[in-house]
């Protein structure tokens, strides 16, 4: 007849479920850095598995899947929001620190005012926005300082528009209409406006912000008329 | 090699790619018989209700480490199961009672002829090694497996000490690995 030895046995009375609460957490343990134990136990549930089939099903109460459903929703809602918030404030800070210096140096050549303070300001101050059609390139960069309480936009890099502009809006539901922030057409071409801290400012953290395609000039209407191509929110871009 | 359940692979593989549709489905095929599998051990719906919930959860969450070469999709899920119920049932010390009303239509009938019909190869060669046994062998391995009952449980019944409980248990499942290599 054959034998079982030790782990063999341990492994069959642990998938059997006969041990005791101290020995199932032992072995519990032990499994994971015994790979022996492991894979005896493995064996032992596919030997004994099959008895699952002869057992009655129990119909579950109608609402357990909707209780499991909101467990998964809930985790699934907190990760997603927490890692896309990070993704987006490493990927905005990279942006920015690329741009820092090159729209500098782009936009003094154009002969632009540059808020440098406003580009590279304290971390605990900076927001930034990242205005893109979902891939992993930003094709507008949207900052705000609320220490200098100055905004930039810097069209980092969008496409080409032959006889068409980009023009950027800020949307808000406190708001009856888009507002429009200046037109803009060039890689590198940025625009720096003064804010004001209080209920504008506020209006403006918590707004969307979204890049239309215009004819030259801008929107004829006052509102985004052509395909919104861009959009994004202000994040925190150095938690 | 486990036996292959192509439907119940494919739709662990869309949960593990989070699949929320594939995951509805998981749940449908499966889980009145996990149930089953957790109130047996348990003999309280509320608390095998729970342990199912916990274990879809892990089963979302780790669907991604399933390995059909190690496993059958129902033995994984099984297992996740039973693990959790006997957790439970060992926390809580729950042991067989006198009063077992609840459980009557659970464990009268054995199954339903049907299903019985549709049982797989692995089962039924199972099933021919279980007969193999004495029956009050059998009957010991039975339910430690599906009641939960620990060694210490089973001393009671049988009226035996706990010592002889572990040579029978030992030899009868030496005796099953036998069988089921021949």
């Amino acid at each position: 007849m054959t034998e079982l030895d030790d782990i063999d046995g341990l492994a069959a009375e642990y998938v059997l479920g006969t041990l005791s609460r101290e020995e199932r957490l032992t072995v519990a343990d032990r499994r994971a850095v015994d790979k022996a134990l492991d894979r005896a136990i493995g064996a032992w549930e596919n030997r004994l598995g099959s008895l699952v089939e002869t057992v009655s099903p129990v119909a579950p109460s109608p609402n357990l899947y909707n209780k499991i459903r909101a467990q998964i929703g809930l985790s699934q809602h907190v990760i997603s929001l927490k890692s896309r918030e990070q993704a987006l404030a490493r990927r905005a800070n990279r942006w920015r620190n690329a741009f820092a210096g090159a729209t500098a140096l782009a936009a003094s050549l154009a002969g632009v005012m540059v808020y440098r303070d406003a580009i590279v300001p304290q971390p605990a101050t900076q927001y930034v926005a990242v205005l893109d059609a979902g891939s992993d390139k930003p094709a507008f960069l949207l900052t705000v300082d609320t220490k200098t309480n100055m905004c930039v936009i810097t069209a980092v890099n969008p496409p080409k528009q032959s006889d068409k502009t980009y023009q950027v809006w800020m949307v808000s539901d406190k708001m009856p209409k888009p507002k429009s922030l200046g037109m803009m057409n060039e890689p590198g071409e940025m625009q720096a406006m003064p804010m004001q801290a209080g209920p504008e400012m506020d209006l403006f953290m918590n707004a969307s912000f979204a890049v239309s395609v215009e004819p030259i000039g801008g929107s004829p209407t006052g509102t985004p008329t052509g395909p919104v191509l861009f959009t994004g929110k202000l994040i925190q871009a150095t938690p | 090699m486990p036996p292959r359940d192509p439907k119940l692979e494919n739709l662990l593989s869309g949960v593990a790619g989070g699949d929320e549709a594939a995951f509805a489905e998981l749940y449908q095929a499966t889980a009145s018989k996990l149930l089953g599998v957790a109130i047996r051990i348990l003999r309280n719906r509320e608390l095998a209700e729970e342990v199912l919930q916990e274990a879809f959860f892990k089963v979302w969450e780790r669907a991604g480490d399933y390995n059909s070469s190690i496993a059958s999709p129902i033995t994984w899920m099984a297992t996740i199961v039973r693990n959790r119920a006997l957790d439970e049932a060992r926390r809580r010390v729950i042991r067989p009672s006198g009063d077992e009303s609840e459980l009557e239509n659970i464990e009268s009938g054995d199954e339903h002829p049907i299903a019985a019909l549709e049982r797989a190869e692995d089962v039924e060669r199972l099933l021919r090694c279980l007969d193999g046994l004495e029956p009050e062998k059998k009957e010991i391995v039975r339910l430690a497996y599906l009641d939960g009952l620990s060694r210490e449980a089973l001393a009671a019944r049988f009226n035996r000490p706990e010592g002889t409980i572990k040579t029978w248990l030992h030899r009868s499942l030496a005796l099953l690995k036998g069988c089921l290599e021949q």
